[in-house]
């Protein structure tokens, strides 16, 4: 981005800072290390610039390493990281939800002749699928990991169905780039933001219930909670309280 | 605990009373006047037949605007005479706007051009940075010339898009123009036309176009006579659902003011709408809607043909500015306004929201004090000085903790019980 005036430039190396930083905080919460969140972000913004041809299809198709291929490692990943069978389906179950919410509100509700964005166009689709799959996937799985396996793959099963849609239509032309826009891919996007927006209802919700829920919880559970020597060292989630163990506050407690 | 989660059912219930309430209004709003579950997910074309065109009026009842989307409260206009319009209130298909005076920069720039008089292209070619050009919506055709007004994947917004690219090219400027098509046409659109506005920008374009044509179903609203011919108009979209729309919505200023001191009213005004339409993208980043679909295709041809002509001086692309007028958007001494009040918005909205999640999250305003210097002294300690040189605030902690104090540990063992803790509390 050379040959902008300072104040462009400013506002271009700012706004990407926000971006990483907060993409590194959703991504610290991901079963990853701090260094492991960031060696994510570098390889996604690398990975950006390389795009693999998927041949045989009719149309072109083509995954980008880091809006794609990343994110979908990342959520097989979490999902074999799952702790229970449970949570893996409740994960996929969300994955399909949002590819199906975000299809009807994107491509039924939201089109048609006005311009520019159709007809209800009251949130950009940037913007919307984030907040579906966030939503789908917490409500699904009640947890930022199953809310950012159900952004992403979500929508990528979005992509494998507009290959089919353009197959189905006999498409004179057309082009399937999944994860295209690679760290500035709405897959990014969505995987990012679902996982804050996790978090902030979680967070609420834990504030309105008064702290978590500690009785009747596994007594490991619990010590991990009150975590006393490592409370400087984890991440940007400590929710400790130097106070009675009944007031505990810890990770959110599904 | 029964305490406890009837507060939160109250919470729930209340939230979704509130969200349901919003969402009835609004809806009840938008889908006047036809309003039934079919036409809700029925296919488009019937809307321009309803006449779902809102009209933008200003306080004295004049008709300031028409727009074929949905106009909603904060919308704003521009016109070419640099007049600003907020929208403050929407009944039925009226629009109804409050004048907040004349934009300042969007005068300075008129002042500026206005002195201009002959335009000074087809000088030495200065940048070869080239234009990216593509349609999001790649179906949008003209009623008159191409039958129909939408084509999918080959509409006639192509040879418009190609229109433009030959004005460019004749005046000496790089063009990458991206035939993709994102049909179907709906919002979805956006989200597959990203990449291709990304791919665009790995070429390094000093600027990405997105050419669209209008719904409006009245041809004359676009139809001028101008520099000798008839053509239809162009409007300029920012979208307001992009952080960084004041850079924008600054390119547009200039790029509207100097099109219209060379063939005035080629742009006939600008729209700030809701939406993001990949402008987060590039603050060079612009929505050209060239004509409406009841123009004939040349009438569009002629008009982006019209607007083509300012780009290359707005952009910088062709020989040094001429003394008096303001300086191109790529030059590195330009005064940006626009970059600098975008930069002061992302950064207050992040520390506001920062901030009041860190407040949600600690539950007090002290515990929220302590945690902030706490993940300073944590984050920054860790990456200027050894991980050794915090032993005596984690022993403070500890004491603070009430916990026995383990003394100094296995900086190994601390990490392998770190993981463990981590696994455990990660729900």
């Amino acid at each position: 981005m050379t040959g902008f005036p300072v104040g462009i430039t400013a506002l271009i190396v700012i706004s990407l800072l926000i971006f990483f930083g907060l993409a590194h905080r959703a991504l610290d919460r991901m079963r990853l290390t701090d260094r492991g969140a960031l060696a994510v972000i570098v390889a996604m913004i690398v990975g950006s610039f390389i795009s693999l041809p998927i041949p045989g299809g009719r149309y072109p198709v083509s995954i980008n390493v880091g809006g794609g291929l990343f994110p979908l490692g990342l959520s097989i990943y979490l999902l074999s990281r799952a702790g229970t069978a449970a949570e893996r389906i409740r994960a996929l179950v969300g994955a399909g939800i949002t590819a199906v919410v975000v299809y009807a509100v994107g491509s039924l509700v939201m089109r048609g002749l006005p311009e520019p964005g159709g007809r209800y166009e009251i949130l950009d689709a940037l913007w919307l699928y984030p907040l579906v799959a966030g939503l789908v996937g917490y409500l699904a799985g009640r947890s930022r990991r199953a809310a950012f396996v159900s952004a992403t793959l979500g929508l990528l099963v979005l992509d494998v169905g507009y290959y089919f849609w353009l197959v189905s239509r006999g498409a004179p032309a057309g082009r399937v780039a999944i994860g295209g826009a690679g760290a500035f891919d709405a897959i990014v996007l969505a995987g990012i933001l679902a996982v804050l927006l996790a978090e902030v209802v979680g967070e609420v919700r834990e504030r309105l219930q008064g702290g978590p829920v500690s009785k009747g919880r596994p007594e490991a559970l619990l010590r991990a909670l009150r975590k006393p020597e490592m409370a400087t060292v984890g991440n940007g989630g400590n929710r400790i309280d130097r106070e009675s163990p009944e007031n505990d506050e810890g990770g959110t407690l599904k | 605990m029964t305490g406890a989660k009837s507060r939160i059912i109250w919470g729930i219930g209340l939230l979704l009373v509130g969200i349901s309430l919003l969402l009835g209004l609004s809806v009840s709003r938008l889908t006047r006047p036809v309003w039934s579950v079919t036409t809700f997910f029925k296919e488009a074309e019937n809307d321009h037949q309803a006449g779902v065109v809102y009209t933008v009026k200003d306080e004295q009842g004049r008709v300031i605007s028409q727009a074929s989307r949905r106009v909603t409260v904060g919308d704003e206009i521009f016109t070419a005479e640099g007049r600003h319009y907020r929208v403050t209130g929407v009944k039925g298909n009226t629009a109804y706007a409050r004048y907040l005076g004349m934009d300042r920069d969007l005068l300075a720039y008129n002042e500026y051009y206005s002195h201009l008089g002959v335009p000074a292209v087809r000088m030495m070619a200065r940048s070869t940075r080239p234009v990216g050009i593509y349609h999001t919506h790649s179906d949008e055709s003209y009623v008159p010339t191409d039958g129909s007004e939408s084509i999918p994947f080959k509409g006639g917004i192509y040879q418009v898009g190609e229109a433009l690219v030959n004005r460019l090219k004749n005046s000496g400027v790089r063009v990458d123009y991206d035939r993709t098509p994102h049909d179907p046409h709906d919002d979805n659109a956006y989200y597959r036309s990203r990449r291709t506005a990304v791919k665009l920008m790995q070429n390094n374009p000093i600027a990405i176009f997105d050419v669209h044509r209008d719904g409006v179903s009245d041809p004359g609203y676009y139809q001028r006579y101008i520099s000798n011919e008839d053509v239809a108009q162009t409007r300029l979209v920012v979208g307001r659902e992009n952080p960084r729309m004041q850079a924008n919505l600054d390119f547009a200023k200039r790029l509207m003011s100097y099109a219209n001191s060379l063939h005035k009213p080629v742009v006939k005004e600008i729209f700030t709408a809701k939406g993001n339409y990949n402008q987060d993208l590039m603050p060079t980043a612009l929505l050209i809607e060239a004509g409406t679909h009841t123009n004939t295709k040349g009438e569009a041809e002629r008009g982006i043909a019209l607007l083509a002509d300012a780009v290359p001086v707005v952009l910088g692309l062709t020989g040094p500015a001429p003394g008096g007028a303001p300086k191109p958007v790529t030059d590195r001494t330009a005064g940006t306004p626009g970059s600098w009040k975008a930069l002061g918005w992302i950064i207050a909205l992040t520390l506001l929201g920062g901030g009041a999640f860190l407040l949600i999250s600690a539950g007090s305003w002290d515990r929220a004090k302590s945690r902030l210097s706490d993940f300073f002294g944590r984050e920054f300690a860790s990456f200027f000085a050894p991980r050794r040189a915090r032993k005596p605030d984690l022993d403070t902690a500890e004491k603070a903790t009430e916990t026995p104090a383990e003394g100094h540990r296995d900086p190994d063992a601390g990490e392998a019980a770190r993981d463990h803790l981590e696994r455990i509390r990660q729900d």
